[in-house]
């Protein structure tokens, strides 16, 4: 009796925690799918998109869905080589009393606030350098931020390696290469993979440090360098949040949120798979 | 306090390397692996203490001790696993520290079997030429697999699934797999840390009987704790505790008259009481 | 070699990158700090304009959203992770995990939305506001974006309790609802704990959401319990006049100086959060 009231009571907590993500989600697309419309994308003729909304141009969204994938795309391509060669020297060189400072320090950084790392990229990358807003800094910027995450990611699958595996390939006289090549590639690419999806995921979702690094509100279609500003998808939405008042505008945000919304819950769908799966493996 | 008893050991340590004192130890012409003064500190202890030792052209040496004597230690630091040792340790005459290609190709040429079987997740052609890469890869021929796989007395059972995965193998297999693995790469010298502990008998036998084999050839060192096995295995054998070489006679000799006082505690209750380094 | 060169580029690079990262904030901060001292952060008036730069109400603010961020999630993250890990049967658990996954996935610029859009509205027409600008709208919409790393990281400590301590209980005869609270809770407790803290810090750190619905007013709530009325949290403010903020100004530095005691303040729960877990790695 005393056990059913409890669990009862404990399930009707949990509730929430539950049914909060599919009410967001089915408000999200209730709101969103009407907007998606060929004005929302540009593929209407020119004069019509440029009658009904001053919001859509002939390019619709894709000059911001662009720039919010090339700052993820560069961003985890900075930060990933970084994060193999950091946990790398964690499991082969380093000593165990820095092995665990290292990971300290990792956890911490990991968990300073977004908005502390634009601000330094506002200081160093913007002032400081004289880039300028730009797709560098933003990129930059973002590898900050999933630097720590994915590389506390990798030393723990690179952890989970049985370590007997790694001593008999080293007693077999393999260089320090061909083990990380033959036998930790092997075990540990789920891991990395699933890792990489999250990153992309985070940074595809930031906002707050690119507001002021790296976007700018509209006119930018392509960027045409690096040192050249961008727009994205998140910060769009929040510009367009901010003019809330304006159900046509609000409308194009819900459509915009909600392609944002679809890529970044794609990346961490095929992160939950995938490390489903090499949990499994164990 | 302790400082006679010591000295004491040292001193033996001493006369057995210039085989004296020993009459019945079997000496041969060429040393393959000699180690000097061998010292191991992990986390303020001291886990290999002055330790002297000679490994000969071939013939088996068996050594013997209660748990946390050193003795796999002792091979990690042979085979260049640890590397945190102080001391000497020369293999063909060239110091293991300065070894011509570096520290992978000394272990290369001292193969380490471990107390666990642990084949790669791959097959068992695979895993008996996983220590090969490169252009060695290419020119592994299948007799050398068939070889490497005779001499580990493994080729019979597996020789007709060598594509089959290695890890759907019994334990006494996967062991035989991983001796089959380190000739692969053909070492001078073979370091079994407790090859049999957890097998069963049938595998303990052929492993044996492979080692056997191995031993006419090469060095080749087990670590156990089965005195049975030192008497079946015959050549050499070692008692070592806390890290120190105790005694060291012919297999036969070491079990049947052994002649200090630490080692005839040890076969009687197993345990053996070196008094504690003052260091 | 070039495996060693890699390493070695990588590793110099972070520590640069963590050089500079200190570096900056101490350098950004100090003409501040240098100009006025410390007396400010607890100063009650925010005023750029006439040189009053009072961090009071904004860490009151934050202090604010975050307790009732964590008021709500906790209990509800916590009986969730109970429920998914120790009452659903296994293989719902993945689907669970799943739902989980995806709410931590949605972008905080699309909470932020759906708080405009939806729970200003609901506050206005149900509490009779004039605006539904609150830090008790700040609240709610944290404690929703918090929920997932509590649940996720609860489950994880109820995961890693050992089988036997539940096979244990039961051979004791305890009921289902005494093993929780003698058993898996007690076990489950440091890592609830850190999860908590963990939680606590990216709350304080979330800048957009709650920029867009907390109204952004330096007030202090008059009286203190009054949390219906529009306020401003340290990340708010940052977001908010960080584009209005002219290079080098003192409110420039003023702003860095928000960012260096928001860092401290979270780096802190970071290392409060780590620390039992050596503790128990040691045991």
């Amino acid at each position: 009796m005393i056990n059913r009231a409890s669990k009862f009571a404990l399930c009707l907590l949990a509730l929430p925690a539950l049914v909060v993500p599919i009410l967001c989600l089915a408000y999200l697309l209730m709101r969103g799918l009407p907007g998606l419309d060929s004005s929302f994308f540009g593929l209407s003729t020119l004069g019509q998109s440029r009658d009904t909304t001053s919001l859509s141009n002939q390019h619709g969204i894709f000059p911001q869905i662009m720039g919010s994938v090339l700052l993820s795309a560069l961003a985890c391509s900075i930060a990933m080589p970084l994060a193999l060669g950091l946990s790398l020297h964690n499991q082969l060189y380093a000593g165990r009393r820095s092995q665990s400072l290292m990971v300290h320090v990792l956890t911490t950084f990991q968990s300073i606030p977004p908005l502390v790392y634009g601000l330094c990229g506002l200081v160093v990358f913007v002032h400081l350098l004289q880039w300028g807003i730009s797709l560098a800094a933003g990129a930059i910027v973002l590898a900050m931020i999933v630097l720590p995450v994915l590389t506390l990611n990798t030393i723990h699958a690179l952890e989970r390696i049985p370590t007997a595996l790694t001593d008999s390939a080293r007693s077999l006289g393999m260089s320090a290469g061909q083990i990380i090549w033959h036998v930790w590639r092997p075990k540990a690419w789920r891991s990395l993979l699933t890792g990489l999806f999250l990153a992309i995921a985070r940074t595809l979702s930031e906002t707050a440090p690119i507001l002021f690094t790296a976007t700018v509100f509209s006119g930018v279609i392509w960027p045409d360098s690096l040192l050249s500003p961008v727009t994205s998808l998140q910060t769009h939405i929040f510009y367009l949040a901010q003019e809330a008042v304006d159900e046509r505008i609000l409308a194009h945000a819900w459509s915009s949120a909600l392609i944002l919304v679809t890529l970044v819950v794609m990346f961490s769908v095929i992160a939950h798979f995938l490390n489903r799966h090499s949990s499994d493996n164990e | 306090m302790n400082k006679p008893y010591t000295n004491m050991q040292l001193a033996t340590a001493h006369v057995t390397d210039k085989t004296t004192d020993q009459p019945k130890l079997k000496t041969y012409d060429k040393a393959r692996v000699e180690v000097n003064n061998l010292n191991l500190k992990r986390g303020g202890r001291l886990i290999l203490n002055k330790l002297n030792l000679t490994l000969a052209d071939n013939g088996i040496t068996s050594i013997i001790g209660p748990s946390g004597a050193g003795k796999s230690s002792l091979l990690r630091c042979i085979n260049g696993l640890d590397k945190d040792w102080k001391g000497e340790i020369s293999v063909d005459g060239i110091a293991s520290k300065h070894w011509p290609k570096g520290a992978d190709a000394l272990r290369q040429h001292i193969g380490l079997i471990g107390q666990k079987p642990t084949v790669f997740p791959c097959s068992i052609t695979d895993n008996v030429v996983f220590g090969l890469r490169g252009k060695q890869r290419k020119q592994a021929s299948s007799g050398l697999i068939e070889y490497c796989l005779k001499q580990a007395a493994l080729w019979d059972e597996v020789c007709d699934r060598l594509d089959h995965n290695a890890q759907t193998l019994s334990l006494g297999q996967q062991q035989r797999l991983c001796i089959a693995r380190a000739l692969a790469v053909k070492p001078a010298v073979l370091l079994l840390d407790e090859p049999t502990a957890s097998l069963d008998p049938r595998s303990k036998n052929k492993i044996e009987a492979s080692l056997h084999g191995l031993g006419e050839n090469m060095p080749v060192v087990v670590v156990t704790h089965d005195l049975e096995q030192v008497r079946r295995l015959g050549g050499n054998a070692l008692f070592m505790c806390d890290g120190m070489l105790i005694e060291q006679a012919e297999s036969t000799t070491l079990l049947d008259t052994p002649q200090r006082l630490e080692t005839r505690e040890f076969f009687q209750w197993s345990t053996c009481d070196c008094p504690p380094e003052d260091e | 070699m070039w495996l060693r060169g890699w390493i070695m580029l990588s590793v110099l690079t972070s520590i640069a990158l963590i050089v500079l990262f200190v570096g900056f904030l101490t350098h950004a901060s100090l003409p501040f700090f240098s100009k006025y001292g410390v007396s400010p952060i607890i100063g009650q008036e925010w005023y750029p304009y006439e040189n009053l730069y009072g961090f009071l109400p904004a860490l009151v603010g934050s202090a604010w959203a975050i307790a009732i961020a964590l008021i709500i999630a906790l209990p509800c993250g916590l009986a969730a992770a109970i429920v998914s890990v120790e009452i659903l049967p296994l293989r719902y658990q993945s689907t669970v995990n799943l739902g989980i996954d995806i709410l931590a996935g949605i972008p905080s610029v699309v909470y932020g939305l759906l708080g405009i859009a939806l729970l200003l509205p609901w506050l206005e027409n149900n509490l009779d506001l004039l605006t539904g600008h609150s830090l008790l709208a700040a609240g709610l919409l944290l404690s929703v974006m918090i929920l997932p790393t509590i649940t996720r990281l609860s489950q994880d400590a109820f995961r890693d309790i050992d089988n036997n301590y539940r096979e244990a209980a039961n051979n004791l005869g305890l009921n289902w609802s005494q093993q929780l609270v003698a058993v898996l809770l007690p076990q489950a407790w440091p890592s609830i704990r850190s999860a908590s803290l963990l939680a606590t810090g990216r709350g304080l750190g979330e800048t957009i959401a709650v920029m867009l619905v907390v109204g952004s007013i330096d007030r202090i709530p008059d009286p203190w319990y009054n949390l219906l009325t529009p306020a401003q949290t340290i990340t708010s403010r940052i977001g908010r006049e960080m584009g209005e903020a002219s290079v080098g100004s003192d409110q420039w530095s003023a702003l860095m100086a928000c960012g260096l005691v928001l860092t401290l303040c979270v780096a802190v729960l970071s290392i409060i959060a780590q620390t039992p877990h050596k503790r128990a790695a040691h045991d």
